[in-house]
């Protein structure tokens, strides 16, 4: 360990937690002294106590354990290595000194260097042979050329330097090239960051761009975010069995056997009614994969949502739920819908769907309906579309749009403001933004109506 | 009552809790810095079951909080007990005696203790176990931040209660969601992974002697197996490896097999998906061939 003693170790410790910061960990004073104070109570000459130590004072997060593995191995290095290391960074320095001095012997005009900085000296002698004896004859003749007075060194100069941009310039771009052929290999890290890494990928990358052999692992994501939101909801609804407001009128009415004084206290009950969730998904051929998966992730939701009811679209209208609710299993409901449906793949009319939803299912629109239509906007007869949807807007609570086009190419879209204008459009190209919209906008506020009612009330106006 | 690394580590050893070093380390400075133990990890890896040994180990009494969304102060803290307080009033009105001061009404007797009070409050250090702290409300969160940073608790009728000793405080969390910054940077952090084919053997033969060491290996090959599914909605845990091998046990087994497997899978993957996962990714065959396969060939290292 690179510790001298006395107070250069805390001045190490400084040190580190700075590094620890540069790569990302949020670390305040406040753990870097905890960190030094746990170290009083460790063998500190033992090096995997005193990895634990800072592990467990300076890490707050599963995430950063990795960054501050390596962090630590690269900052605490044994003393073998760390000579080892010592020595290769003089061998680099002595290298470099005796480089530059080659260059500027080389390159020199009538036994004065050019002045060249350092960088371009470094160029200079990182170049294979023939451009350098190409770069000293071009030299050498300039100077015999040259007569008395020097009006050809500037000139020279200019040449000179040109010419080492242009190789620099070239390396860059060769060195950036070979950069993107490398790919995804290239980073260091073992089995779990990349595992992690690529759930992060998988979470942000567009849901029409995944590549299939991602799609089971894409489709396990989202079936645990499925499953985390439901869990949510559940612990939503015990929730709301916690009390309301004091009830006067029951606790009066619950304390007339202690002779009025109120011993127990009512409150009012929290009545949530819930909402009616209607999914719309669009099956056109531009929509197909994306729609499926987001039909599956409110399919997860069904045990808890039970009153949520799916709709698929293309150029008809077709009924999920009952052939979900016998066959159990999106999947092989799509599959069928895909085989039977001559819907499936077609020119999509969002306007014949929404008509017919309007005409045939309309005891499923109701004020408590919440429609969720899932599709990229794009239509046949837009014009007859906008009125349906406006007429639909007009039965029920809500009409939420998700849509899968990127929102920097709304504007490009006249479907997309004009279905914006009536319906509230979210953008929902990832797995996150999709989780983002439904957990963090739809649940967070709406499933449940709260709904303070007053029961007494009723029941005495009743018996009036 | 100050513990000493060794202590502790036979302290684990007796009431028969495996937990790899750095972990120990980890507890033990939780305890000299008298600062909250945060341990994250997959259910089912042992972090509730730590802050029971702690309390084991230390021979005192364990005060537990279990979280849930809608957890407030008065289930988790204090509330005045409102009945007794009324019929003290009822009392001294019918007793013509001295006038009951409001003091006496807001006092110590009058006081419900819930958990974190009942730690605070508690004459000797107590092992105080908050559970699935992920599962509460941020503003219970932030509430708790003050409890613990201060170790004292201001009632408005009664004034501040400090702590009389400081109580060994160990939180868990599921990572179902991110915790704040500042519960964060008040404790110690310890990220529990599941244990690696030879730990979880040591946990099998300690809590289940009755398994040979070979067989042991055995279950924890095949555990290890398992959990590498990483499609998995569930994977095993813990205690569900150990009630396996018990089953094994009761069957009169000694050695593990592929039909086994496939018989008892009940116990180890409880949801239907999962299981058709396994008999799709892994089935009889698999089992089978990953134990004639020869012991520690790339199993060893640890799956999350």
């Amino acid at each position: 360990m690179p510790l001298t003693p006395g107070r250069y170790f805390e001045e190490n410790m400084a040190l580190f937690a700075a590094l620890l910061r540069s790569e990302g960990l949020l670390l305040g004073t406040a753990e870097l002294l905890d960190a030094l104070q746990s170290l009083r109570h460790i063998d500190i000459a033992d090096r995997a106590s005193f990895k634990t130590a800072l592990r467990a004072t300076l890490v707050k997060n599963e995430r950063d354990l990795e960054i501050f593995d390596r962090s630590f191995e690269r900052f605490f290095v044994p003393q073998a290595a760390q000579e080892r290391q010592f020595r290769e960074t003089t061998r680099l320095r002595e290298e470099r000194e005796s480089r530059l001095a080659e260059a500027a012997e080389e390159l020199s005009f009538k036994g004065e260097p050019l002045p060249l900085s350092t960088e371009e000296m470094l160029l200079y002698t990182s170049l294979n042979d023939d451009q350098r004896r190409n770069l000293q004859r071009f030299v050498q003749e300039t100077e015999a050329a040259e007569r008395e007075s020097q009006p050809l060194r500037p000139l020279l100069e200019t040449v000179v330097k040109g010419h080492l941009r242009y190789w620099h310039s070239r390396r860059e771009q060769l060195s950036a090239e070979e950069g993107n052929g490398r790919g995804e290999g290239g980073g260091e890290g073992g089995v779990t960051r990349r595992s992690a890494d690529r759930n992060r990928r998988l979470r942000e990358s567009d849901i029409r761009m995944l590549r299939e052999p991602d799609l089971p692992k894409a489709r396990a994501l989202l079936d645990r975010l499925s499953r985390q939101l439901l869990r949510r909801l559940v612990y939503q609804r015990q929730r709301s069995a916690t009390r309301g407001a004091l009830d006067f009128r029951r606790t009066m009415r619950a304390n007339m056997r202690f002779g009025g004084r109120p011993f127990l206290l009512k409150h009012r009950r929290r009545r949530r009614s819930q909402l009616q969730l209607l999914l719309l998904g669009d099956l056109s051929a531009s929509m197909k994969r994306y729609s499926s998966f987001v039909l599956q992730f409110f399919y997860g939701l069904q045990t808890v949502v039970t009153n949520l009811e799916m709709f698929s679209f293309a150029d008809t209208l077709e009924y999920l739920t009952p052939a979900l609710r016998e066959q159990g299993g999106l999947d092989q409901v799509l599959e069928r819908v895909v085989l039977q449906g001559q819907s499936w793949g077609g020119g999509t009319n969002i306007g014949a769907a929404l008509t017919e939803l309007r005409e045939g299912y309309s005891e499923m629109l109701t004020h408590r309906t919440v429609v969720i239509v899932v599709s990229d906007t794009r239509t046949v007869q837009l014009d007859r579309a906008l009125p349906a949807l406006q007429k639909l807007r007009e039965r029920v609570r809500r009409v939420l749009w998700l849509n899968p086009l990127p929102p920097e190419q709304w504007p490009l879209y006249r479907s997309v403001q004009a279905f914006g204008e009536i319906a509230e459009m979210w953008p929902c190209n990832t797995i996150a933004q999709l989780e983002e919209a439904v957990a963090g906008r739809l649940f967070a506020a709406t499933t449940y109506l709260d709904q303070e009612v007053e029961k007494d009330d009723q029941t005495y106006r009743h018996r009036r | 009552m100050e513990v000493e690394l060794a202590q502790l580590r036979r302290g684990f050893d007796d009431v028969g809790y495996i937990c790899d070093e750095s972990a120990l380390l980890t507890v033990y400075l939780a305890l000299r810095l008298q600062k909250p133990l945060l341990i994250e990890g997959a259910p089912g890896v042992g972090k509730t079951e730590l802050g029971k040994t702690l309390a084991q180990v230390l021979r005192t009494e364990l005060i537990r909080l279990q979280c849930y969304e809608g957890l407030d102060e008065t289930k988790a803290l204090y509330e005045w007990n409102y009945q007794r307080q009324l019929l003290r009033i009822q009392i001294d009105c019918l007793l013509e005696g001295d006038r009951l001061a409001e003091d006496d009404l807001f006092s110590l007797s009058y006081l419900l203790e819930r958990p974190l009070l009942k730690a605070i409050r508690a004459p000797e250090r107590r092992v105080l176990l908050i559970d699935e702290i992920d599962k509460c409300d941020p503003e219970f969160e932030a509430f708790l931040l003050e409890v613990l940073s201060d170790f004292q608790i201001s009632i408005p009728e009664l004034g501040t209660l400090h702590a009389e000793t400081i109580p060994a405080v160990v939180l868990t969390s599921n990572n179902e969601r991110e915790l704040s910054d500042g519960l964060k940077r008040r404790c110690l952090y310890l990220y529990f992974s599941f244990p690696d084919v030879l730990r979880e053997s040591r946990i099998i033969r300690t809590r289940v002697p009755e398994v040979g060491e070979r067989f042991a290996v055995e279950i924890a090959r095949v555990i290890a197996h398992i959990r590498s599914l990483e499609e998995l909605r569930k994977k095993p845990s813990i205690a569900e490896t150990l009630d396996w091998a018990r089953a094994l046990v009761a069957l009169d087994k000694k050695r593990v097999d592929g039909a086994l497997v496939d018989d008892t899978l009940n116990l180890l993957l409880k949801n239907r998906q999962d299981q058709l996962l396994f008999h799709r990714q892994i089935g009889r065959e698999g089992v089978e061939q990953l134990l004639q396969q020869p012991a520690g060939l790339g199993e060893d290292r640890e799956c999350r």
